[in-house]
């Protein structure tokens, strides 16, 4: 029993158009991919789609009322709401800067909220 | 009167990786000009990751990615001047700042145009209806959400594909608002078919090809779009119209270099581009004034900005020292199929890069450069989509004097 | 409100605040009720901003002999009020035997109607006044000019509230009574003005007011006309406004005409509608637009719009021959202390002083006024950066600093203008405010760049909150809160 789909690759700006016979979690045929990126991002999609979100925070004191965080490393995609619960209530004060982590090990998924900004004072800046 | 070797109009990505190339080709007097108060540009409101790929072989988000040209820029002590904005660029190089401080006169010896790019508006497309509140381009709309904090909406309708709108799809889904459409004029996205995966098919998001939206209702705040699917030639077909409720309305159709200060100078443009017309130093029609990123042409990619702007900093640096660059006489034209290329014009005797895009999405392609009958260069792609510059170096090595040369595009 | 009022005007119009500029000349208590939150909002702002010669109508016309008073002054009217204008003349232009028969025809009526230096020229003169026109013929008019209607509507009211005027916005008349001692009680939106005098100035709602104040109703009939605004890209190839001649029916179908900021204007079209206020620019009319404006003016390209809009006209007609009637100044025995003003459309804006004069004179009828001897006819605008030498730029920046940050890219507004703008005399506090008093966010990008800062500063100058924030009327609101 196989199956066909086509994915479109997300790992680069290439975007790869990869057409896919596969029975379960195992690729039968694979196709369109210009590197072996494609084929891991083919399986992982199959077994357990990924993604990366960014996102801010309220920041006090800093000359913007927001700071941008991202995650560190892709959480399973059925995730995406419990992490952005996590995200929506944290609260920063400046300064901050890039690569502080402002949650470590969100939902317990490995991957770190890290702040993407650099933020002195307000009255530093 | 204050003189300079260069002044660099933008302080985005592609100001600030021309000017630390330009900085470790030892010119020494560098400054940036910048209308916001921080430098980074457009990227200061992009919170989303993805660039980097190409110039880092990393993901980052825009501020982190900007971050790294303004540490470095900052490291090699070159000047920016934030929070003023060049009001002037007279065709002899002399540029005019107002600036909290005052109105600055500064002669330079070479301009590096670097002022991005603006968003096409409604008005520009003469949408039919009303006039109501709850109108934004995405660009906006991104930056009241990521730099004020500001949520302008909350039943979402989009119009146009562009990867701005998309990336605003994903954003205000995981902001709580509820994104009920995204609908594209043209038979094809104008985004790349990555973010059409993960901002919108990721959160189950329609995208509606060949549709348009054909009237705004509402008289003070948006109540609502009708839409209509389109015919090929892009004319609604009677039967087909829909009406969306909603509360806001983002559009993301396309956007513009910003090149009033280039026409000021007395730049020339190109009507395909809407930028510039440069040669293969990216030196526009007048000596000493160059142009790189957005302001010559729109990218898909930061990482070709950046990319871009370096390139030109050899030559900006030896038109400073020698005050000329070498004549480019050939010019370069393309095939219909082919929307733009950059340069338009070269000198037949360095290597150079070149940049275009197709009109329309075409499967298994080659490019071809040819000079009359003679083969300069081909690649073979397993696509080419409007959404994607293509992008790939061209050798002097075939290329003779005079003759004028022709870049096409072949479907195999 | 506060206390009783001498005189309430009904709508804040062009001619509203001309009456009260007007009226504010003797010693009385004047307010104005508007039911928008600025002024302008109506007919006032909706239109082609010509100052008008006065050829295009019927000699012995109230409305003609309006229009070349106002035209004759406005020199001194502008220099009063700080109203950028520029006297640049008007071409109408014809093409081929029958058009020419019909333009030699109204330059009769332009000369019957004393219009000065009208010339009949041919082809060769057209291009040198304007090479970018065209035509076998035309009728030159040295004596039409352009002026900014926001900028001259917004000068009078300025003018009448450094005068004692008050305005009331978001004030809209639902009904009025006239007490036992003769007293108009006026309701309106927040509650009841008392007012010994009445005059109703309220453009398109002028037919719903007139009854109340005890005027005859009539029927209105409007003409809807869609704009199309094009970048000064376009205006720098137009030096005054082109008319094609006037069709069978003796209406002008789109025609171009330059503004006095350094655009085009591109329209209007002309669609009779019911009393219905549709605002709606159509597909059709966009089509129009672009077709017949490229007849006229080469310039007319789509990469060159900005925006469209749209105007409604009041017309009154005679009931019995269904002829648009005469600008109405209308009082009636039976209706002491009211003045009802009917039917002013175009040449309204040209007309609005002498309108308002002739309006002072019928209250001089009924009472005498005692000359406000503080009267100051002079008003200063916001000084545009812009339109400085770099000289004098300089000099601002280094008194004010707020000069030296352009918040408006396109039109190249100032920080210190936008905060000007904000705390303007009449107290308006939207956003399309703010732009017509300044011009921030009318350029190419249409506030991409500065609507951001404009929200911010509007936001924190009146200590706001984000979703109290409004376009340009009551619930076109901008925001719906915080992101976070």
């Amino acid at each position: 029993m196989s199956d066909k789909r086509t994915f479109t690759c997300i790992v680069c700006p290439n975007g790869c158009t990869i057409e896919t016979v596969f029975d379960g979690d195992k690729i039968l045929e694979i196709n369109g991919q210009q590197c072996k990126r494609g084929e891991e991002y083919v399986r992982q999609e199959l077994t357990d789609p990924r993604r990366t979100i960014a996102s801010s925070v309220p920041i006090s004191g800093a000359t913007l009322p927001l700071c941008s965080v991202r995650l560190t490393k892709a959480i399973p995609k059925r995730e995406i709401f419990n992490v952005m619960r996590e995200i929506n209530k944290v609260r920063l004060a400046a300064p901050v800067s890039i690569g502080h982590v402002v949650i470590q090990d969100v939902c317990g998924l490995g991957s770190d909220v890290i702040v993407t900004k650099n933020l002195p004072k307000a009255t530093e800046a | 009167m204050e003189r300079r070797d260069v002044v660099i109009i933008g302080g985005g990505p592609a100001g600030l990786a021309a000017a630390v190339e330009l900085k470790k080709r030892n010119i020494a007097d560098v400054l940036i000009i910048e209308r916001e108060k921080q430098l980074g540009g457009i990227l200061r409101q992009c919170i989303h990751d993805g660039f980097g790929l190409t110039r880092f072989g990393e993901s980052f988000s825009g501020p982190e990615y900007s971050q790294r040209f303004i540490d470095e820029a900052a490291a090699l002590g070159i000047d920016a001047m934030t929070n003023a904005t060049v009001i002037d660029l007279s065709p002899d190089k002399v540029v005019t700042v107002a600036a909290q401080d005052g109105l600055k006169r500064i002669q330079a010896n070479a301009v590096i145009l670097a002022m991005g790019c603006r968003e096409r508006t409604r008005g520009a497309l003469a949408i039919p209806g009303s006039r109501p509140s709850g109108i934004y381009t995405a660009g906006v709309a991104q930056s009241y959400m990521n730099l004020y904090n500001t949520m302008v909406g909350k039943e979402i309708v989009i119009m146009g594909s562009g990867d701005i709108g998309l990336i605003m799809a994903r954003r205000f889904t995981l902001e709580g608002a509820h994104v009920k459409a995204v609908f594209e004029v043209l038979p094809y996205p104008s985004g790349l078919p990555r973010n059409i995966e993960q901002c919108l098919n990721d959160y189950d998001i329609p995208l509606y090809l060949s549709h348009s939206v054909i009237n705004i209702v509402g008289d003070k705040r948006i109540e609502g779009v009708e839409v209509a699917q389109v015919d090929a030639r892009m004319n609604p077909i009677s039967g087909t119209n829909r009406y969306f409720p909603c509360d806001t309305l983002i559009l993301s159709v396309g956007l513009i270099p910003e090149n009033e200060l280039s026409l000021a100078a007395g730049v020339e443009l190109d009507v395909r581009t809407k930028g510039a017309f440069v040669d293969e130093s990216h030196q526009t029609s007048v000596p000493g004034v160059f142009a790189a990123g957005n302001v010559l042409h729109v990218h898909d990619l930061v990482d070709f900005v950046s990319l871009e702007a370096e390139s030109l900093a050899e030559s900006a640096a030896q038109f400073i020292r020698e005050g000329e660059l070498p004549a480019c006489g050939i010019a370069l034209t393309p095939s219909p199929e082919i929307g733009h290329i950059i340069p338009q014009k070269i000198s037949g005797t360095r290597d150079f890069q070149l940049s275009l895009r197709v009109r329309k999405p075409v499967g298994k392609c080659k490019i071809v450069v040819r000079q009359g009958e003679r083969e300069i260069k081909s690649v073979s792609l397993p696509k080419a989509i409007p959404a994607e510059m293509i992008q790939f170096a061209v050798s002097c090595e075939k290329i003779s004097s005079g003759e004028p040369i022709e870049v096409s595009v072949y479907e195999r | 409100m506060d206390g009783v009022f001498d005189v309430a005007i009904i709508g804040g119009g062009v001619i509203g605040s001309a009456v009260a500029r007007e009226l504010s000349r003797y010693q009385l208590r004047i307010c104005v009720l508007e039911k928008e939150l600025d002024v302008c909002n109506g007919v006032s702002g909706r239109n082609t901003g010509l100052l008008h010669s006065g050829i295009l109508n019927e000699e012995g016309l109230l409305r003609t002999e309006c229009c070349k008073e106002g035209n004759a002054e406005f020199e001194q009217v502008a220099r009063e009020l700080d109203v950028p204008f520029r006297r640049c003349g008007k071409l109408i232009v014809s093409f081929g035997e029958e058009e020419r028969i019909r333009l030699e025809g109204l330059y009769r009526r332009g000369l019957k109607n004393g219009i000065p230096g009208i010339r009949m020229i041919g082809h060769d003169e057209i291009k040198e006044i304007e090479p970018n026109a065209d035509g076998d013929f035309a009728i030159f008019i040295p004596s039409a000019g352009i002026l900014c209607p926001f900028t001259y509507t917004i000068a009078l009211a300025e003018n009448a509230a450094m005068n004692g005027v008050t305005y009331y916005f978001n004030e809209e008349v639902t009904g009025i009574a006239r007490a036992g001692d003769g007293m108009f009680a006026i309701h309106a939106t927040s509650g009841t003005f008392v007012s010994r005098w009445a005059i109703n100035c309220s453009g398109l709602s002028s037919y719903q007011i007139s009854p109340m104040l005890g005027f005859d109703s009539y029927k209105p009939k409007r003409v809807k006309g869609q704009y199309e605004i094009l970048d000064k890209k376009a205006g720098a190839y137009l030096s005054l406004p082109i008319y094609p001649t006037p069709n069978e029916y003796g209406a002008f179908d789109v025609h171009v005409t330059p503004t006095i900021e350094g655009n085009v204007l591109v329209g209007p079209t002309i669609e009779n509608i019911g009393t219905e206020l549709d605002y709606s620019a159509t597909q059709e009319m966009i089509n129009t637009l672009g077709c017949s404006g490229e007849k006229l003016f080469a310039q007319v390209k789509r990469d060159y719009y900005i925006r469209n809009y749209v105007g409604i006209f009041p017309t009154a007609e005679d009931p019995l021959t269904h002829a648009e009637l005469d600008f109405q100044i209308q009082t009636k025995p039976s209706v002491p202390h009211a003045v009802n003003l009917v039917g002013i459309n175009s040449p309204g804006l040209t007309s609005a002083l002498p309108i308002a004069r002739r309006v002072v004179a019928k209250v001089k009828e009924q009472e005498l006024l005692i000359v406000n001897k503080t009267f100051n006819p002079v008003r200063k605008g916001i000084v545009r950066f812009s339109s400085l030498e770099r000289e004098e730029q300089d000099r601002l920046i280094r008194q004010n600093p707020d000069y030296g940050e352009i918040y408006c890219r396109c039109e190249c507004v100032t920080k210190a203008e936008i905060k000007q703008a904000i705390h303007n005399v009449l107290g308006v506090c939207t956003i399309s405010g703010i732009k017509y008093r300044t011009r921030a966010s009318m350029g190419r990008c249409q506030g991409g760049y500065c609507e951001t800062r404009l929200t911010a500063m509007l936001q924190d100058e009146l200590r706001l909150d984000k979703t109290d924030i409004l376009l340009n009327k009551k619930g076109a609101y901008m925001f719906t809160g915080k992101v976070k």
